[in-house]
């Protein structure tokens, strides 16, 4: 990484309270048990809840240890400082917009500018290929995620509905759910009921009440920006905090670029990059937790004799079917003034649209979510993604305040062909960089073309004038899926590859299908079972 | 181009700027300027995105496009990456450097005299054509991508502009919100600092 690349440099070296910028004095330098890649939503999930066992953790993540009061700002353009900004090649008939779009780094991963919507994913969701004919079924069942679901939901203290009327979980959310809710929430509800629609006030890893020394949302709608007052979850400011409490050490603004592998094929730990210099982190286990594209980028560049393919490749799976979200926002104008910009982004939402209906000519399904939209984001997707500048987009920001906005969550199915591999380019780390490959397929646009339809009946029914639509995209998985045959898979339900036993793949990445909602908190789920299958595995003497 | 530019005429967010925080105060009061000499644009690159900026924006106020060239300056110096970049399209710096000469030939192909010396009309065909990938054939484009050259531009252009203060305050946004937040977000209902409509609007 250039020196200047990191505008905030909070040393590097985090435990007990302690910040030493000398790496060679490492907490764990003569070896940890377990080595965590990636401090996002699954990492956090991980080292806190292998600290808590008891075991050796070193977290090491390729971004800042962010301190939200003196880094955060109420700004859009400064805070796109959040996302992973180094440059991936995309290509495809669909090629996706990554940075801030998909993409966190830094201690906190995704979930430091992540919108807080926090669903667990259906009973379907879980066995597609045997509901639906299409896809393939996850190694693992909804019952499996069950207690993860409602131990994340509590330890966090989600707020939302007393009643919600979708999938096996019912609610109540341990926390009430938000009120008030800002008008363009309102005019969703209120079309969604012209409609005969069901929609609740949207479950949040948001606080509606104080909790854990942090105090609820004051509204000011900046959560893709980091959230200065604490409200909004991330594991920036909650798992990680209590993991170095239980001993964890955290390196942040290193850059994992090969995991290590010995002449029997097990992995030795990583090699990591701080300010222009390498080191080496020994441990018995090694997680990798980078996310979707990062993930097979390492795992594909550290090749070796004994894995010419990549490591835990010899399915051929790492990096393919990498899925998205289909996410477009839906736009109507109305008379007064909704002023999309206030209040938490996202507090009313819908599912009735979730599982198939054959009626409708396509698999799968998706959600609704009322959301908000600031200046430069708006502006900016208008240009880069609906083609619309000049007059005309002049003509639409001089109206800001007039227009509501839905945006879709649409199921994606997997493709071979949506991928990550290695380019020729190099970056400055001498690793290629990753070729990012999208396209839809015939089922996901019939999907989008249906929500595109339903969103603009909404906001129709509520009042609105139906104006535009920004074909976008949201959240990333796959590209190292779970399954149970190691032929078809790259690691099994407990997020262990088939190749190597102590290479451990845990975030998003394990992903089988993309689900039709937003994906964190069955990342998280999966983490924490991940890490309590370790612990037992552990305690076997394994 | 300057008709009509708000609907909110009495509102100037930067009378809240007390109410920020200090490091989004920061932030946003550096956007109004002065600026630095330019790091990588050299005047001519600079004058070209300031008349593309004009039809993108549909604005000529020159206090903004200044702010909008600084900020491209600043990312085209910087060594941060680009998020992404398709395949075939060469690294940012390249593309844009490289992009506004291939756009002087093409104002010279067409109509006989560099991009700046051109009426707006034309000018504005010319950023169409870019925009749909259907300017008139030149070797230039097998290596300028035209459609990513006018969005790279595009999106910079925009992005810098929807960041400055006097366009958030026309638009009648309601800007940093930190520490106070908002206390009436229902519909309907503002808070006593927020942006009012003008009276005789219907
Ligand atoms: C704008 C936005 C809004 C979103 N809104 C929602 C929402 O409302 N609800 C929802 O459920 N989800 C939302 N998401 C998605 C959510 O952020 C992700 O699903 C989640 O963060 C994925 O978790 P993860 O652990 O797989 O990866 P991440 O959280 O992305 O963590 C990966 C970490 O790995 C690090 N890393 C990567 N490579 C390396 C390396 N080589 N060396 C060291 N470290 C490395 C990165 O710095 C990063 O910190 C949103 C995302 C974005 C971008
Ligand atoms: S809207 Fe609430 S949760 Fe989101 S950033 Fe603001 S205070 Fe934090």
């Amino acid at each position: 990484m250039p020196k200047n690349h990191d505008y905030v440099q909070h040393d590097c070296d985090h435990y007990d309270g302690h910040r030493n910028n000398h790496l060679g004095k490492r907490k764990y330098s003569d070896g940890a048990d377990i080595c965590i890649v990636g401090a996002g939503a699954a990492g956090g999930v991980l080292a806190y809840e292998l600290s808590k066992a008891g075991f050796k953790v070193v977290v090491i993540d390729a971004g800042p240890f962010w301190n939200p009061q003196t880094d955060f700002a109420s700004d859009e353009l400064s805070m796109q400082s959040l996302a992973w900004n180094d440059t991936r090649l995309v290509a495809g008939s669909d090629p996706l917009s990554m940075g801030h779009n998909n993409s966190g780094r830094g201690v906190g991963g995704g979930t430091v500018h992540f919108t807080g919507v926090f669903y667990r994913f259906h009973e379907s969701d879980f066995m597609v290929k045997t509901v639906d004919g299409v896809a393939d079924d996850w190694p693992i069942r909804y019952e499996d995620l069950e207690p993860y679901y409602a131990k994340i939901e509590k330890d966090i203290a989600v707020s939302g509905p007393k009643h919600f009327p979708w999938g096996p979980f019912q609610g109540p959310y341990p926390y009430p759910e938000r009120e008030p809710i800002s008008a363009n929430a309102l005019i969703f509800r209120e079309g969604c009921a012209k409609l005969g629609l069901k929609s609740t006030v949207a479950p949040l890893a948001i606080l509606s009440a104080p909790f854990d020394g942090r105090p609820p949302c004051i509204n000011r709608g900046f959560c893709n920006q980091g959230c200065l007052p604490n409200a909004k979850f991330s594991t920036l400011i909650h798992h990680i905090p209590k993991a170095i409490k239980h001993g964890a050490e955290v390196l942040s603004d290193c850059m994992v670029t090969h995991v290590d592998v010995d002449k029997t094929g097990l992995v030795t730990g990583v090699t990591f990059v701080h300010d222009d210099k390498e080191y080496f982190q020994k441990a018995k286990i090694t997680i990798i937790s980078a996310f979707c594209i990062e993930t097979p980028r390492l795992l594909l560049h550290s090749a070796c004799p004994q894995f010419p393919d990549g490591l835990a490749n010899s399915s051929g799976m790492v990096g393919k079917e990498l899925m998205t979200h289909s996410a477009h926002d839906i736009f109507a104008k109305f008379h007064d003034e909704v002023r999309i910009y206030k209040g938490t982004p996202v507090l009313a939402v819908s599912q009735d649209f979730y599982e198939t209906d054959q009626s409708r000519g396509f698999v799968r399904g998706y959600t609704f979510n009322a959301h908000g939209s600031r200046p430069l984001g708006l502006a900016k997707n208008l240009v880069a993604k609906a083609g619309i500048w000049g007059q005309k987009l002049y003509d639409i920001m001089r109206d800001y305040n007039f227009f509501a906005q839905i945006t879709m969550v649409g199921e994606v199915l997997p493709n071979v062909n949506n991928s990550v591999t290695l380019s020729d380019e190099k970056d400055e780390y001498g690793m290629p960089r990753p070729l990012v490959t999208f396209g839809y397929s015939v089922n996901d646009n019939k999907l989008i073309a249906h929500a595109v339809a339903k969103a603009n009946d909404i906001l129709e029914a509520a009042g609105g004038k139906p104006a535009f639509v920004i074909p976008d995209t949201g959240h990333l998985m796959g590209t190292c899926r779970m399954g149970n045959d190691p032929s078809t898979s790259v690691v099994d339900g407990f997020c262990r590859s088939h190749d190597i036993p102590n290479l451990y793949i845990c975030s998003a990445a394990a992903f089988v299908t993309s689900g039709g909602g937003n994906p964190t908190e069955t990342v998280m789920a999966i983490a924490a079972r991940t890490a309590d299958h370790i612990i037992e595995e552990a305690s076997k003497g394994e | 181009m300057q008709e009509n530019r708000t609907r909110y005429p009495g509102y100037d967010l930067l009378k809240e700027k007390d109410h920020w925080d200090d490091h989004t105060r920061a932030i946003v009061l550096k956007r109004l300027g002065p600026f630095e000499k330019h790091k990588f644009l050299n005047q001519h690159e600079a004058d070209l995105i300031a008349a593309i900026a004009k039809h993108i924006l549909y604005d000529e106020r020159k206090e903004l496009l200044d702010y909008v060239l600084h900020h491209i300056d600043n990312k085209l110096s910087s060594p941060i990456g680009e998020d992404q970049r398709k395949v075939g399209t060469p690294d940012q710096k390249v593309l844009i450097r490289e992009g506004l000469k291939a756009l002087d030939k093409l104002a010279q192909k067409q109509y006989g005299a560099p991009f700046l010396e051109v009426d707006p009309q034309p000018q504005l065909l010319l950023l169409s054509a870019l925009a749909a990938g259907k300017a008139a054939p030149m070797t230039e484009w097998q290596t300028i991508p035209q459609k990513e050259l006018f969005k790279k531009l595009a999106t910079q252009i925009t992005s810098a502009y929807y960041s400055h203060p006097t366009v958030w305050s026309e638009i009648g946004y309601g800007g940093p919100a930190y520490p106070r937040g908002y206390v009436r977000v229902e519909k309907g209902l503002t808070d006593p600092w927020e942006a009012k409509r003008n009276a005789q609007e219907s």
